[in-house]
């Protein structure tokens, strides 16, 4: 089946699939985070959950499988390691907790540079649930006081060297037994190597293989993002 | 308290702290007693993300002195059943967090490696506007006043078409004589007003250069002896900060500025450039040609070291450190003073 979908259809309580498009059901009514489309669907607001801008919404329209799998539980803790602009961690945010944290959860955001973090702590300031952090998601050692519990969802998303090496530490750290952990990989962000694109995927597969995590799928998102590859893989033990 | 052989670490985030063996069993606790407040979750936090213990980490690691300390999230730890804080804490902890987290984006404010970006930027885009602004003008006066030359010195003309009332005025502060023909008084105006505008952007143009001055002397202080501060500031702006600036080799510091041509050399085999920004310093802009690649790149090995004795808080340079380099590319200029043949 095609990973293209018509229809709506609801992929969780806050999130559904409509007009060709992803929509999350707005935590902050009125108001949209990076200028996307708002609309309302019968009764409640919804945002345009944009694509081209994040590499998750993205996954999702492309995913061989089931779409909604690729989402955390709703109401849980979850983990998001180079958080940006807070464009995704926005729409996550409308699926994990809801308005005034309605479901309960939290959402870790980390992220290294001040400018993202000006945006991410706006963000939080209208949005409970959300914790940024400024630091360095490869020193757990800086921020790990603030995940106590494992958590069920990781997402990372650094685009620099050494990107899978971090990700499978993070993974042993902090991801649950059961748990879903996505990595956005950046094939150009693995710079000393020689081998072209699909080897480097090839590789990365391998390696979160060995690892011991069961690699669910390993999502091109070609169209929709450069060069970039979405290995999402479940924590077997 | 006897030897053990057994591995034992002790765990601690910011409210806590455990002594754990290798089975993940709790051998002890201590769980801060103070008054839980935003305040006091901050300045524990602070001390996780700068890599220091806690109160009761210190204790606990006095207690068992042959423990290895890690923080909360390190790969080193076993699992256990470490103490959990209760909903009422990690929400204190959490408000804690995201006020560290506006502590810390406002405090970027003072990075001189941003403030000197904005400053760059700032001048780049105000002298390409003033640059076109200005060379409006000089072809509208001339338009108007064909015998005006301004060859020599452009700087003053847009100062005398702000200062003039009416074309003629301006004609005669030029020395020259009014043709026929002249612009309607509404043309005459605008005329004006752009004099003005252009007079006003290179002023500001001037306070830009010389804030950026001031500031890479302060941040860049043996770059900007060395290399003069606007050309140090340029640098450290095309290498994404001090830091990055001092650790890149000398010969990709020679070529900054010249990616285009660098890249074209590695993608075609084309010459290599032998110089980028570091060209408007005068020792390789004024040397003649078959002298330049040679000195830049002596002035580039020279000016990496500076910028890390910047970077890594060495000792400033002065005339002296400046005069050794300058005999060096003196020697170049002995060495070579004619273009080889062929």
């Amino acid at each position: 089946m095609s990973g293209r979908r018509g229809g709506g259809k609801s992929l969780s309580w806050a999130v559904k699939f409509e007009n060709r498009g992803l929509w999350t059901r707005n935590a902050v009514a009125g108001t949209s985070v990076y200028g996307e489309t708002r609309r309302k669907f019968s009764g409640s607001e919804y945002r345009r959950w944009d694509a081209h801008r994040s590499k998750l919404a993205a996954g999702m329209l492309l995913t061989n499988n089931d779409p909604s799998i690729l989402l955390p539980e709703a109401g849980t803790q979850i983990l998001y390691l180079g958080a940006g602009h807070g464009t995704t961690v926005s729409h996550l945010h409308d699926h994990l907790c809801g308005k005034d944290n309605e479901r309960g959860g939290r959402l870790v955001a980390i992220d290294i540079a001040p400018r993202c973090l000006r945006d991410l702590t706006h963000l939080a300031r209208s949005r409970k649930g959300l914790v940024p952090i400024l630091g360095d998601a490869r020193k757990f050692t800086t921020w790990g006081a603030l995940i106590q519990r494992r958590v069920g969802w990781l997402f990372q998303d650094v685009a620099q060297a050494g990107q899978v090496d971090i990700f499978l530490s993070a993974c042993a750290r902090f991801l649950a037994p059961e748990g879903l952990a996505l990595l956005s990989l950046k094939a150009a962000s693995e710079r000393f190597s020689d081998k072209d694109e699909d080897e480097v995927f090839a590789e990365v597969g391998q390696r979160i293989v060995a690892a011991g995590y069961q690699l669910v799928e390993a999502i091109s998102l070609a169209g929709l993002e450069q060069q970039h590859t979405l290995f999402v893989a479940r924590r077997i033990i | 308290m006897t030897f053990r052989t057994a591995m034992v670490w002790v765990w601690f985030d910011w409210r806590a702290a455990a002594v754990v063996d290798e089975q993940g069993q709790i051998m002890d606790l201590e769980i801060w007693q103070g008054r839980m407040s935003i305040e006091e979750a901050m300045s524990r936090l602070e001390l996780l993300a700068a890599s220091a213990l806690t109160p009761e980490a210190r204790r606990l690691a006095e207690r068992f002195p042959e423990a290895s300390v890690h923080p909360a999230g390190a790969v080193e730890l076993p699992e256990a059943e470490y103490p959990l804080p209760s909903v009422e804490e990690q929400e204190v902890a959490d408000e804690a967090a995201l006020k560290l987290a506006e502590m810390g984006v406002a405090r970027s404010a003072g990075d001189p490696d941003r403030r000197l970006e904005h400053l760059m930027g700032a001048t780049d885009e105000l002298r390409a506007s003033w640059l076109i602004y200005e060379s409006r003008l000089v072809e509208w006066v001339a338009l108007f006043i064909p015998q005006a030359r301004f060859e020599r010195d452009r700087s003053a003309l847009a100062g005398k078409v702000a200062d003039s009332a009416s074309l003629a005025e301006l004609a005669e502060s030029l020395g020259c004589e009014l043709p026929e023909v002249g612009p309607d008084e509404s043309e005459w105006q605008v005329l004006k007003q752009s004099g003005e505008r252009v007079r006003t952007i290179g002023r500001e143009l001037e306070r830009l250069e010389n804030a950026s001055k001031e500031l890479a002397q302060q941040h860049l202080p043996s770059l900007s002896a060395l290399l003069g501060p606007l050309l140090a500031a340029r640098l450290s702006v095309c290498a994404h900060g001090r830091m990055r600036l001092a650790r890149l080799p000398a010969g990709t510091l020679q070529v900054l500025g010249a990616e285009k041509a660098f890249f074209n050399h590695l993608k075609t085999g084309s010459p290599p450039p032998k110089h980028g920004h570091i060209f408007m310093h005068p020792w390789i802009s004024r040397a003649p040609r078959w002298q330049r690649g040679n000195i830049s790149r002596t002035l580039a090995s020279k000016a990496i070291i500076a910028a890390r004795s910047d970077a890594f808080g060495g000792e400033v340079w002065g005339a002296e450190q400046i005069g050794e380099v300058e005999a060096k590319v003196q020697e170049i200029r002995d060495k070579y003073p004619r273009a080889k043949r062929g």
